[in-house]
């Protein structure tokens, strides 16, 4: 009898070992690759990126990582995380964050580098050579702390690959043939005809609806109030009451109002962004323009597969409010940050800020990289748009996505309310400032 | 092999294993124990990993939420009741409210009251099996999907294009302008809510056919012997009959109501006066606002435990009915 006991509770214990050991196999991390001893370069191992980028953007992406597994044999693990929010759940929750990854919102920046999450560029990068060839306007920093383009205590945390420039005016070269206009009066002067109307206007993104507005805003406020206004408004500094943005707002509202907007605030509201330049290359014409950023040349090419770049469709540059504001423009740019330091992701990054790698971005089109030495774009536009980053004064970050991410839904949405009915101006703006009030903690 | 592999193969086999070893362990010690105590203690041995579990990943986690709605954003002062007056007097949240207030009339209104016709119709025809399949067929669709679908029967186009929304190609035949459903405020809620209450009458009528098939048809036939009228039966026996499933049926879609999400996020992401408390939470999460999604959470809680509570004693009724 007591021997049987014996030899079961010998059983139990040999299946609970076999429970631990199979339990204890699932939590291993993957092992690391082998950084070579003299510091060369890493061959092996293993690296993992998260990217917001799918469909064809992804498609680049992996061509432009090619070339780099071909030769380091680093393996690298790409997983698409379209939500910011979930790289500072990670931190928050003390959870594995990946080796590289895109930056977090603006308002994170300053206290994860204090936090050493993020791994300044300068730990391992040329700096010189960085600073030289990426368009000045993403690294220059004139303080010691530039949220917007990841630069806190001095040093850099965001290596920028791609560059996109916002508030063109897109028109069909078929259509619109006088000369661009100069100033916004100008702009709002052009002769219509017929039924046409001068503007078309996409806001619908699904629960992001509202944000090509706050970009078409953006781009009056740095214009007709410039450049300080902008960072002030980006830093709840100034108040969205405040004549400067109210005046921005109403701007706004004179190209999206009944008079000037394809089908009405109403057809605004329930178009996608991607498809308001439709109307462009209908027959007959529904508008005249399309205020959007470079990117929106693969929409067209998607809904009318025969249009060809110049000949067919153009853009020029944002019109002027204030003369002494000229040069500033808004642009958007991708950007890595390392969280992990490995031998394997310094890799990548360094790899990442050559014009090698870039030109794979611009080769597929759609793009401009961050390295100003690389030219190889299949698309003259891109040309023009290249020359005009480079001749900015000021590339100023896109003001919505800099603020904090409540502030910045607030301000999609209050387009949305705005674009309905501008009657409701000033009770917008208040609710704008209460959320200005409590989000900036 | 992918290590995520590993781990699923992993949590297949260790976690049986582990409960197995865990139960074998206990018996082996309960053994040891008089037999006339074994019976007593065996249930709690048992039952005690499913109730760690509930405890740990659902109990802690709640009482941590309650903790955190009275603390700041940053988890480390306590701020007393300021999150509860922020909810209550900011204007978004009033809105949302407002809508759950709607969409719990409403839905849930239309809903039972839909499922009820629809179980005492179909009961009377021959081709009952047919009507009730269309009826129930958009419950298995998920919320999302069956929102997308909406998104495109209220698709608007401008007035003058070909309208390629359901609807309004439809009232366009008829002679009418398109209608913004989603976006004009006196329709955007009743288009949201509509979509719901597509989806939920099925399961209200599945549910409350399933009761009426079990009233005695003896007692309708009694009735009707004593001269009573259709509408008569229906008023004093079939529908009393029905109540106590009418009130699990109702208060299950009241909960639904109070903490939709899926619907209005897909449609108009609450914009135009549309959000409605649940995302309210998602989108304070969202920002890494705890403090106030935690007291977004709270409420919603505070709300849907009696209802909780009432559907339970309506369970335990049946059970002794039973």
């Amino acid at each position: 009898m007591i021997d049987s006991t014996a030899k079961g509770r010998w059983h139990v214990i040999a299946l609970c070992l076999a429970a631990l050991l199979i339990v204890s196999a699932c939590s291993q991390t993957p092992a690391g690759g082998t950084p070579s001893a003299s510091g060369g370069a890493t061959t092996g191992g293993t690296i993992t990126l998260w990217t917001a980028w799918g469909g064809n953007e992804l498609k680049t992406f992996r061509d432009v990582l090619k070339p780099f597994t071909d030769k380091t044999k680093i393996d690298v693990r790409i997983t698409t995380v379209r939500d910011v929010a979930q790289l500072a759940i990670n931190v928050e929750a003390g959870t594995t964050l990946p080796d590289i990854a895109g930056p977090p919102t603006p308002d994170k920046i300053k206290d994860w580098a204090a936090k050493s999450v993020m791994k300044p560029l300068e730990s391992f990068l040329d700096m010189t050579a960085y600073t030289r060839d990426t368009y000045s306007a993403l690294t220059t920093c004139a303080s010691s702390d530039c949220i917007g383009i990841g630069v806190a205590g001095g040093k850099h945390y965001q290596l920028f690959v791609k560059t996109q420039v916002k508030g063109l005016f897109w028109y069909n070269a078929k259509v619109f043939k006088g000369d661009p206009p100069k100033t916004w009066d100008d702009l709002l002067k052009v002769p219509v005809s017929g039924n046409q109307k001068r503007f078309c206007v996409g806001l619908e993104s699904g629960d992001a609806s509202g944000w090509p507005a706050t970009d078409m805003i953006e781009n009056i406020v740095m214009r007709q109030s410039g450049a300080d206004v902008y960072q002030k408004w980006i830093d709840g500094k100034q108040k969205w009451t405040s004549p400067e943005i109210k005046q921005a707002f109403q701007s706004f509202g004179q190209t999206v109002s009944a008079d000037n907007v394809f089908g009405g605030p109403t057809t605004v509201l329930s178009t996608n962004f991607g498809r308001a330049g439709k109307p462009l290359f209908a027959n007959p014409p529904g508008c005249l323009f399309l205020e959007q950023a470079t990117f929106i040349t693969n929409f067209f090419l998607e809904d009318y597969k025969d249009l060809k770049s110049v000949s067919d469709f153009n853009f020029f540059p944002h019109p002027s409010f204030n003369s002494a504001n000229a040069g500033n423009i808004e642009g958007f740019a991708d950007s890595f940050v390392m969280y992990n330091d490995t031998p394997q992701a310094r890799e990548l990054m360094k790899y990442l800020a050559t014009a090698d790698a870039q030109k794979i971005f611009v080769a597929a089109g759609g793009t401009l990289a961050a390295n100003k030495t690389v030219t190889n774009f299949p698309d003259p536009i891109f040309k023009n748009a290249n020359d005009m980053v480079a001749a900015a004064k000021n590339v100023l970050v896109d003001a919505s996505d800099a603020m904090p991410a409540d502030m910045n839904k607030a301000f999609w949405r209050a387009t949305l309310e705005f674009t309905k009915d501008q009657s409701k101006i000033d009770s917008i703006l208040q609710g704008l400032d209460q959320v200005q009030a409590s989000s900036y903690k | 092999m992918d290590d995520r592999i590993i781990t699923a193969l992993g949590a297949v086999i260790g976690v049986p294993l582990l409960l197995g070893g865990y139960l074998w362990v206990t018996e082996q010690l309960l053994a040891r124990l008089p037999r006339r105590v074994q019976p007593t203690v065996r249930p709690y041995v048992w039952v005690f990993p499913a109730v760690a579990f509930a405890f740990v990943f659902m109990v802690l986690p709640a009482i941590n939420t309650v903790i955190l709605s009275f603390l700041d954003r940053r988890g480390t002062t306590f701020v007393g009741l300021d999150n509860y007056v922020f909810f209550f007097t900011n204007p978004d949240t009033i809105a949302s409210l407002k809508n759950n207030i709607l969409w719990l009339v409403f839905f849930t209104g239309f809903s039972v009251i839909g499922g009820l016709l629809c179980a005492i119709l179909f009961d009377r025809i021959r081709y009952e099996t047919l009507a009730k399949t269309a009826v129930f067929l958009p419950l298995p669709i998920s919320a999302v999907a069956s929102s997308i679908i909406w998104k495109f029967m209220y698709q608007y186009d401008p007035p003058g294009a070909v309208q390629t929304g359901t609807l309004n190609a439809a009232i366009g035949t008829l002679g009418f302008d398109p209608v913004a459903w989603l976006i004009d405020s006196t329709t955007n809620n009743f288009a949201l809510i509509f979509v719901g209450i597509w989806t939920a009458t099925g399961f209200a009528m599945t549910i409350i056919s399933a009761s009426l098939k079990s009233i005695a048809a003896e007692l309708l036939e009694a009735a009707r012997v004593d001269g009573a009228s259709e509408l008569r039966v229906l008023w004093t026996i079939v529908v009393p009959l029905l109540l106590p499933t009418l009130t699990v049926v109702g208060t299950t879609l009241t909960i639904q109501a109070l903490r939709v999400f899926d619907i209005p996020y897909v449609l108009t992401s609450g914009a135009y006066g549309t959000d409605v408390i649940a995302s309210q939470m998602f989108t304070r999460l969202q920002n890494g606002q705890y403090d106030r999604a935690s007291t977004v959470a709270v409420v919603l809680l505070v709300v849907i435990i009696p209802l909780m509570l009432i559907n339970i004693r309506r369970f335990r009724q049946q059970e002794e009915i039973r």
